[in-house]
């Protein structure tokens, strides 16, 4: 049940991503990222695996869909990658701090942050590798600043109801067990 | 502090193999079935949705442009769409003044030698995820006749050229794209050069930049720059105007001139386009050769 729902609400961020959000004229260039903002509310509520995988599968989707400007598996491999690293982190410290493994709003929005340089970063880096010629530092700056910036604005309306969502479907019993492994934090 | 179980890792490690994969069997420039049956499947989700998302979004845009452009921006879409009806007999002069197009004509040999036939088509993406490809998308494909490699332009102008067709959407990266490169023509002088989207090294930040390779050949601000055509009309057709001379670079021992070019169309404001899929019925190229000598009149 839970991950059927998860999977519905990942597969219409990715369709609002492409239809609705790519269709806006952003002078500036990149726009916010719905996709990675809802991957990374999955990726604070599940084990690492599962996190990679749903990282995997979203990124394929955006990589799938048109335009067809960039390579198939570009987007996949950064958005797995980061989705593994958030929840490996979260599953090892405990992230936010706080008891009964739930991360507060604003730690969440603060993973959106790090997550969409790293993403923003990380995707430069592979077009950085494969020649691609829109790379420069003055793009990728602006491009990773902006994205980062819209993607955080967005972050409220995407990031804490799914995750919100996954809470709710989650037992009470079993809230705890993706919580820190030592107590007390660290 | 970041321990893992090994079967997760295993996951991740067969995840990003099948990532890495996909990137270098989709990277290579000759087309692979495995990904070109993953983007139809994609376009199979994407087409119909971005068909609600333009019927459902119609009167917003109506209304965000009546309030942005004022009054005559309502007539914008009834403006576009005739100019793309127009586009058809417009290209086949390639008219931009009356005057010009006799010159043109004249030049190119294009008169008489047939229309371009254009399909029209709608963009509904303007922008990519991560904002550093520009491309757009249109709702029309190879069901509609649309190919790689075909030029894509509108009622002003030059658009770009495809380059990925699908059955019902097909991929225009724009003239503005660093990696798009035009051959063009100045207007009134006949010189050839490149125009590339964005900047080149050493000229100026622009839009269009356009590299004149004849250094002594004049040119001037509000020259005008049309496409130099490619052979068979693909990817690009000739005589398509692409922007306008806005800047000079006068730069000391260079081996071309530089100029910023401003491009003819609004790409920010890209809505209805045509994709020529014909050329003219003869290749120009040959009228474009002096007549063959008689033999019998040297006799």
């Amino acid at each position: 049940m839970r991950s059927v729902i998860t999977l519905l609400m990942v597969a219409v961020a990715v369709l609002v991503q492409a239809t609705i959000v790519n269709r806006l004229p952003f002078d500036w260039g990149s726009g916010p990222d719905l996709v990675l903002a809802a991957v990374v509310a999955v990726a604070l509520t599940t084990s690492p695996a599962a996190a990679a995988g749903c990282g995997f599968a979203a990124g394929l989707a955006m990589d799938v869909m048109p335009p067809a400007e960039h390579p198939m598996g570009r987007y996949a491999l950064v958005l797995c990658v980061a989705a593994y690293l958030v929840a490996l982190l979260r599953a090892n410290t405990g992230l936010g701090g706080s008891a009964g493994g739930r991360i507060s709003r604003w730690s969440a929005l603060g993973v959106v942050v790090a997550g969409s340089l790293i993403v923003g970063l990380g995707y430069a880096f592979i077009g950085l590798v494969m020649g691609d010629a829109h790379v420069t530092v003055g793009s990728v700056a602006a491009n990773v600043g902006i994205g980062t910036l819209a993607t955080t604005l967005v972050a409220p309306l995407v990031t804490l109801p799914v995750l919100g969502v996954r809470w709710m479907l989650t037992g009470e019993d079993f809230a705890t067990i993706q919580g820190p492994i030592s107590v007390g934090g660290w | 502090m970041l321990s893992d179980t090994t079967r997760s890792r295993l996951v991740l490690a067969v995840l990003v193999a099948v990532a890495l994969v996909l990137l270098v069997v989709d990277a290579r420039p000759s087309g692979d079935p495995v990904t070109s049956i993953a983007r139809s499947g994609g376009e199979l989700v994407f087409a119909p949705v971005a068909a609600g998302v333009g019927l459902v979004s119609g009167p917003f845009v109506r209304v965000h442009e009546g309030f942005s452009a004022g009054p005559e921006a309502a007539d914008r879409i009834g403006e576009l769409e005739d100019a793309n009806a127009e586009l058809e007999s417009e290209l086949q002069a390639a008219r931009i003044d009356e005057h010009r197009a006799e010159k043109l004509d004249d030049m190119l040999h294009l008169s008489g030698l047939g229309a371009y036939e254009v399909v029209p088509a709608q963009a509904v993406t303007r922008t990519t995820a991560r904002g550093y490809a520009h491309t757009a998308t249109l709702d029309a494909g190879t069901d509609s006749g649309i190919e790689t490699d075909m030029t894509v332009v509108n009622g002003d102008g030059l658009v770009g050229r495809i380059i990925e067709a699908g059955p019902r959407t097909a991929t225009v990266k724009l003239a503005t794209d660093v990696n798009s490169s035009v051959g063009a023509r100045l207007e009134e002088s006949r010189k050839i050069g490149a125009i590339t989207g964005g900047s080149v090294p050493g000229g100026p930040e622009a839009d269009m930049t356009l590299e004149l390779f004849d250094l002594e050949a004049p040119i001037d601000q509000g020259d005008r720059v049309v496409t130099l055509g490619s052979h068979e009309g693909a990817p690009f057709v000739p005589g398509v105007p692409i922007g306008t001379v806005d800047e000079v670079e006068v730069a000391p021992g260079a081996l071309s001139r530089i100029a910023r070019i401003t491009p003819a169309v609004d790409f920010a404001a890209l809505d209805v386009v045509g994709v020529v899929v014909k050329g003219p019925s003869e290749d120009p190229r040959d009228s474009l050769l002096p007549p063959k000598p008689e033999p019998e009149g040297d006799q």
